[in-house]
This record gives C-alpha cells, structure tokens and sequence, in this order.
C-alpha cells in the first residue's frame, strides 16, 4: 500500500511537472493582461498532435517538433494579440466578459481549425514506451523526458523574466501596470509578446504532453481548466504558487485515478480549485491586496 | 416604442402557441431547438448579463431538472410536466446553497468554478449507477412532441416575462449596481449577498424547469446531453451577440446565432466549429457590447435629450450643494 | 446623551502593518468633524472601518448605541451613514439618475419614486442636464458631484466625506467647503478626511482629529490642534497656519 502511494506521489510530481509548465504560460497571459485565455489549451492541444502527426508520418521526437511548434504558437499568438484581443474595448467594467467570449470563439476556431487538419482520430506518440526500475518503483521514460524537459524549460523562463530586459518589462507590466508605463514601459508591445509567449509555452508543453496522453482536437477545454485551476490554487500572478499548483494538480490527478475511476479524476482540479479559493480567495502564493 | 415591442412579443407567443399543430415535424423540431436556446439564454441573462456573474455551468441546473424529471417519471410514475416542475424546484433549492459558495468567488474564478460545478456534477451522475451511469435512462413513455413545445413556449415566455419585470424593477437596478461595483454598492445599500442569490436562483429555476422537456423529447436522458457544453455555449454566445444585460439582447441573439447555426451545421459539418468560432470572433470586433445596445445608441444619436456627451456638455457651474 | 457616533479603541493591522493603532473619536449630530494627517495616516482605513468595509481587530463602533462592527455594508448604510470614496467611484455603465435612485432605494419602494427622489438630488447638485448620461463619461468633477448625490439620496445622519477636497480647483474647493457647512444646518453629522487644505479645514471644521500612522495625536478645536507641538511634528515642522 505504501509502496502503491508512493509510485502514485513519482507519476503526480512528473504530470505536475508538465502542469506547471502550461500553467505559466497562461499565468503569464494574465498577469500581464488580465485576460482569461480560453484556448491556451487549444494551443497545447493543437501542439501536441503536431508532435504526434510528426512521429507517426516521419517518426520524429516530439523534442525535435517542439521548436517548430514553438515558433509556429508564437507568431500565432502574436497575431491574435495584435489582430484581435488589442481591439477590444478597453474600459475594465465589460472587457473581462468580452475577451472571455472572444478567447472562448477563438477556441471553437483553434479546435475547428485542429479537426481540418488532423482529423478526429485521437492520437498518441509511441515514444520510449518503456520504463526505468528504481527500486520497487517503475519510471515511465516518457513521461520523465517530459518531465525533465519542462523542467528546464521552466528553469530558463525563470532565468529569462530575470535577466533579460524583455523579462523585466513582462514582470513590471504585470505587478504594477501604472509603474510600468510611467517608467517608459511600451505596455502595448509588452503584451504582444506576452500572449505570443504564452502561447509558446502552451505549444511547448503540448509536445511534451503527447508523450503521456492520447488527444484528439477537442480535448483542449480539458488543458484550459488545468492551467486555470493551477493557477487559480497557487495564486494568480505568482510563479511559485504555479509550482505549487501543479504539484497538488498532479498528485489529486493520479491518486484519484487510482483510487477511483479516471471519471472522477477529471472533476479532481474544480473541486480542489474552489476549495482552495473558498479558503484563501487570492490563493496559496497569491498576493493579497489590502 | 417599448410597449408596442412588449404587445408585439406577448402576439408572437400566443401565434407560435396556435401554430404548434399546423408545424410540420421539421420545424417544429427547429422552432423548439430555439425556443430551448432562448429561454437558456434568457435564464442566463439574470445572473450573467444584470448581476455580472459570468457563468459558464448553469447547464447544471438544465441537466439537474431532466434527472429529476426522469426519475420522477420512472421510479415515481409522475405525469412528466409534474417531475420538469419538480425539475425546476429542486433546482433552485440546490441553487441556494451552491450559490452561497460560488457567489463569493469573483470574476473568471466564478466563471470556471461554475464550468467545474457543471463537468463534476456529470462526472458523479456519469459513475452512479442509480443514475444510469454512462448510459442513462430510457424514458418508456411516448410523448407528442407537441406538448414538450408547448411546455418549453411556457417557459421561454416566463423567462422573458421575468426579464421584463426585473429590468423595470429596483431589484434590477441593485442587481445592475453590484455589477458594476459590488463594496459601492453595499456602501449605498444594497444588500449585495441578498440580491445576487436571488438571481442566480432564478437563472437555476429557468434551466430547471427546460431539462424535463428535453428529456422527455429525447426520450432518454444521459451526461453528456443533460450537461451539454454545446448548449451552454451557445446559449451564452446568443445573448452576447444580441446584448449582455438586456431584454432584448437574447431574443435578436437566439434567433439571429440559431438560425446561423443551423445553417452552418447543415451544410458545412465539417468546419462548423471553425466558422462559428471564427464568426463570434469577429463579431465582438465589430460590436463588442451587442446588437442591440449598439442599436440603443444608433437610436440615442440620432436625437432627443439623450444625446449628450460631457465633451459638448458646457461644465455645470452651479454650486455643490 | 451620548455621541452619534463612537469609535472606541480600534486597531486595524494588515499583516504587520499596523494601519490604526487604538483610535477613538466622537462625532455629534449635526457635527462637522476634521480628520486631518498625511498621506498613509490612516484616514481612508478609518473611513472603512465605519463604514463597514473592514472589520477592525479589535474595538468598537457604535451609531446610536449599536454596535456596527461586523453588520454587513448595507445594513450600516440602512442606519444612516453614508459615505464617498477618495478615488471616485461611480457605476460607469448606469446612468447619473440611476446611480443616485440606487442609493434612493434606501427609502423609497419603487423605482419610479427612488428616481424622481434622485433626479431632485441631481439637480441639487448641478447635474441636472447630465441626468441621463452613463456615468462612465462624466468629468472627474462631475463624478465628484455624483459620489456626494449619492451619499445625500440615502438621506443620511451622518456623512463620511474621505478626501473631499483632492483633485479639486481652489473655486471647486470653496464651493465643496460650503457644501460641507450646508449638511451641519440640515442636522447631518459629518467626518471630512482632508489631507492639506488648512485654509479650509479651519473654516468648516467644528473640531479635529489629527492622525499619524495610525495613531491619534491630538483631537480639539481648530485653534487649539494646529498649535499643538506633536501637530506640528507631523507636518514636518511646516507652520501649519501657513499651509
């Protein structure tokens, strides 16, 4: 029994890890523009039979597509900030309705746009299929190349929003957004990237999600929810509360599949998320205003 | 202007009323798919468009009043207009208490919270076997589709009715206050708990008081259809076409979005989702708050006292008090 | 007989800020009371805590003999105090009448009534051609005018005015000082948090408070606080009749 718990605890770290990595996208998509982005998990979808076609027609790793859909969700992104979301009304009192609408049709659009394409047929990627045994544990290797990856992929985004200036801009913009504009920030331009980057972290996470699950087009509403519940339990806005997020993700993931049925295990992230937030309205990590 | 609107739409009830038999199977299959459309958009209307509280799982109560419509009429050998009405009731009684938790929520968490309460409330239906599980329960009961129109003309009407009595009341001019700013509100007096709970009971009772019929026309109930996202969304789609927060905003929109989707799904089933995502897209481009306030002020430029804006307005130089 | 409002010993910290340390003040029925201090003294946190905003740490507020801590926002507005906030707040997408028939509400049963009750107080206070307008157009001024509509439609006993003369041209000023000495001849209690203005302080206050972070550091008549050592500490050293 608790050898079973434990083997539950490794495989909800390394499906939090993945987690994580989708959630800062869509986090950094609110932060700096206080948009709820609906079809992030379109993008992750969107990426992932990407991967998936790429494997199965010229049996490419999805680490080798991962670049390419990379690239292709951040100038996808970087239209739809620029072409659409930027041309909503810009008073605060209707424009958190209207870009849910919006980022909602846009959506329906991705998924549409993703059955065209790839059909309806889910798919997955027959990659590294086996496991490495530590101990009395099994490690999937798909799932802990996942897992690694994001990692490092999580790692250099912490280092990039320090260092770089770009980085610093996206942190001032969405700490503090009347700081930001006095201090010279090109607030306009900030967000462009932001969504085009988040888009591109959603795409980057999507390839690495096809090496743990079987998708097909209509499947994005699922990664939607996953970020916003992460997000939602660590407190928006908060990095941290991300990690911390996904962990609890994760692990309610895989020990609710266990426990009971994978039904029950997809309702996990509401119920955990409006607890959370029932307790501690800005979340874990949330920044509290006073 | 209003009152004649108001004449002409208790005419277009009682003549959809009177036509119900002369309809040939197709449309009354298409006139009562809308009025479903309407009357959800309508209920939603209530506690998203005047109270602010955009939710993305009032289908919940839609899928609660057809279970408790089917097992009345099973188990309790229920004439089915007696379960949708106990449909409805249980509805709003579940919606007290759950309202009581979600409404402290704000913003998008209330809105995914709600789309949670609607997948985790399928998801325990779905793995109850009481309930039918997976696949549902058959209805034995033949039923002309005629009375489920019927029913479901009754309750689109009272929807529209209830819209029309709230937009004209004190209770809509709180409810339309706390959207705006909730602790202001408080601060002026309204009891801002007290009167988003009423609303969003009665945007429970609306979609209760739908599922019977639905079950009863599909003669069959199960998750997926009972909790249907498609409906939710779209419903929510038609009230923002046509006009968030107004009376006459889901009418346009539900008959305008209905229309258009039909026509998509009949012919292009293959990129319906593509076209209908891409044209709501574009739409909240061009009008972001509807078709009909952007009528509303066509008509307000166009004359009358209405017409003022602070730029032109000479600054009112009295003194304060 | 006791005041119409009392604020006994209140604290208020948030996290390990202590925004009011043990506070207590009176105000009179029909008494123009001066909150004055710098930016941070703690005026608006008080303003909140009256109002029912935030709930206090520990102490007391009572309005005629009831205890107001922990009654919800309505409810204290019910009783009769009305407030206006220091950055404006009005229903952007409401109409000015409709903005203050939210507050007439208080009083009245229909809608009909509450907006002809607050088309009066529109007029009162010169909005009257703007009746119609969403709020959301109106001009900082305007929306000035529209806070203090809104706080008189609830007919209240005592106003709490937070910031009342920031933002405001020195004419706007006089003409919102004579607003305020308007209340006391109607009987209607007042708290004006004013941050610098002394001129005008002097002139409408029936007494003052002066706040320092969080503290209480002198309470008197006019002429007695602004020769006040401790007053003078906190404003720098400035001579206080000269501000």
């Amino acid at each position: 029994m608790a050898l079973t718990l434990a083997q539950l605890t490794i495989d909800g770290l390394l499906l939090g890890g993945i987690y994580a990595l989708s959630a800062l996208g869509f986090n950094m998509i609110f932060g700096v523009m206080r948009v709820v982005n609906l079809s992030h998990g379109q993008f992750v979808v969107l990426a992932a039979l990407l991967a998936a076609w790429a494997y199965s027609t010229y049996h490419v790793s999805p680490l080798v597509t991962l670049p390419v859909a990379v690239a292709i969700a951040f100038v996808l992104g970087a239209l739809v900030h620029r072409f659409l979301l930027r041309r909503l009304p810009a008073d605060t009192s209707s424009q958190e309705a209207v870009s849910l609408t919006l980022t909602f049709g846009l959506s329906y659009f991705l998924a549409g746009a993703g059955l065209a394409i790839f059909g309806g047929t889910f798919r997955a990627v027959p990659y590294l299929t086996g496991a490495f045994s530590v101990g009395p544990f099994s490690i999937g290797q798909a799932r802990l190349l996942a897992f690694v990856a994001a990692a490092v992929l999580t790692a250099l985004l912490a280092v990039f929003l320090r260092v770089t200036p770009i980085g610093r801009a996206i942190r001032a913009t969405s700490q503090h957004l009347e700081g930001a504009m006095t201090c010279g920030i090109d607030v306009d331009a900030v967000r462009t990237f932001s969504f085009a980057l988040g888009s591109a972290i959603a795409a980057a996470a999507g390839c690495l999600l096809s090496l743990v699950y079987t998708l097909n087009p209509e499947e994005g509403g699922i990664f939607t929810l996953n970020a916003f519940a992460v997000v939602a339990i660590g407190g928006l806005g908060s990095y941290a509360g991300a990690l911390v997020g996904a962990a609890i993700l994760g692990l309610a993931t895989s020990y609710t599949a266990y426990f009971t049925n994978a039904q029950l295990s997809e309702a996990a992230p509401y119920v955990i998320f409006v607890l959370v937030l029932l307790v501690l309205p800005a979340g874990l990590l949330g920044r509290r205003t006073a | 202007m209003n009152r004649i609107a108001l004449v002409a739409a208790v005419a277009v009830v009682a003549v959809l009323a009177a036509a119900g038999p002369f309809l040939s199977g197709y449309a009354l299959a298409v006139v009562y798919q809308t009025l479903v459309y309407l009357a959800l958009a309508y209920g939603w209307n209530i506690i998203s468009g005047y109270a602010g509280y955009f939710s993305f799982g009032q289908i919940t109560f839609f899928g609660i009043g057809a279970y408790v419509t089917a097992l009345s009429v099973t188990n309790a050998h229920l004439d089915w207009r007696l379960g949708a009405l106990l449909g409805g009731l249980v509805s709003m009684a579940l919606a007290l208490p759950i309202g009581a938790i979600m409404l402290r929520l704000r913003g998008p968490f209330f809105s995914l919270g709600m789309l949670g309460l609607a997948q985790t409330v399928r998801v325990l239906i779905s793995s109850s076997e009481a309930m039918g599980g997976g696949t549902g329960i058959y209805l034995p009961v033949s039923v002309n589709p005629l009375v489920v129109y019927e029913w479901t003309l009754g309750v689109a009407a009272f929807a529209f009715a209830v819209t029309v009595a709230i937009d004209r009341s004190a209770f809509g001019l709180r409810l339309r206050a706390l959207r705006e700013d909730q602790q202001v509100a408080g601060t002026l007096g309204v009891d801002v708990t007290g009167a988003k709970i009423r609303a969003f009971l009665i945007s429970a009772l609306i979609p209760g008081l739908l599922g019977g019929g639905y079950a009863m026309y599909l003669t069959l109930v199960e998750p997926v259809s009972a909790f249907s996202t498609r409906l939710e969304l779209q419903s929510i789609v038609m009230t923002v076409f046509g006009g968030i927060g107004t009376v006459w905003g889901p009418l346009v929109g539900g008959i305008v979005m209905s229309q258009i989707s039909e026509a998509l799904w009949a012919r292009f089933p293959q990129a319906y989702l593509m076209i209908f995502g891409g044209l709501l897209v574009l739409f909240l481009i061009v009008l972001p708050r509807g078709v009909v306030p952007a009528i509303a002020d066509r008509l307000k430029k166009r004359g009358g006292p209405r017409s003022f804006t602070p730029q032109a307005a000479p600054a009112a130089r009295e003194t304060v008090a | 007989m006791s005041a119409l409002l009392e604020v006994r010993n209140v604290s208020l910290a948030f996290g390990g800020v202590k925004a009011l340390r043990d506070v207590s003040l009176d105000v009179n029925e029909g008494e123009i009371l001066s909150i004055i201090g710098p930016n941070g003294a703690g005026k608006t946190t008080l303003f909140n805590v009256i109002s029912g905003v935030y709930r206090p740490s520990s102490g007391s507020v009572r309005f005629e003999g009831r205890e107001l801590v922990g009654m919800p926002l309505h409810r204290i507005a019910a009783l009769g105090i009305a407030r206006t906030y220091q950055v404006v707040r009005p229903f952007p997408r409401l109409s000015v009448v409709d903005n203050v028939a939210v507050a007439a509400l208080i009083k009245e049963r229909s809608l009909d009534a509450a907006r002809r009750a607050a088309r009066e107080v529109v007029d009162s206070v010169g909005l009257g051609r703007l009746a119609e307008a969403d709020a959301g157009t109106l001009t900082l001024t305007q929306r000035k005018r529209l806070e203090v509509a809104r706080a008189l439609a609830l007919r209240p006993k005592l106003i709490l005015l937070d910031e009342v003369m920031a933002g405001l041209t020195p004419t706007e000023m006089d003409e919102m000082a004579q607003f305020v000495l308007g209340l006391r001849e109607r009987g209607i209690g007042a708290v004006a948090g004013i941050e610098h203005v002394m001129r005008l302080v002097l002139r409408i206050s029936d007494r003052i408070v002066v706040l320092d972070a969080g503290t209480k550091i002198a309470e008197g008549a006019p002429a007695e606080v602004i020769s006040d050592p401790r007053v003078v500490e906190a404003y720098l050293g400035a001579p206080l009749a000269g501000v």
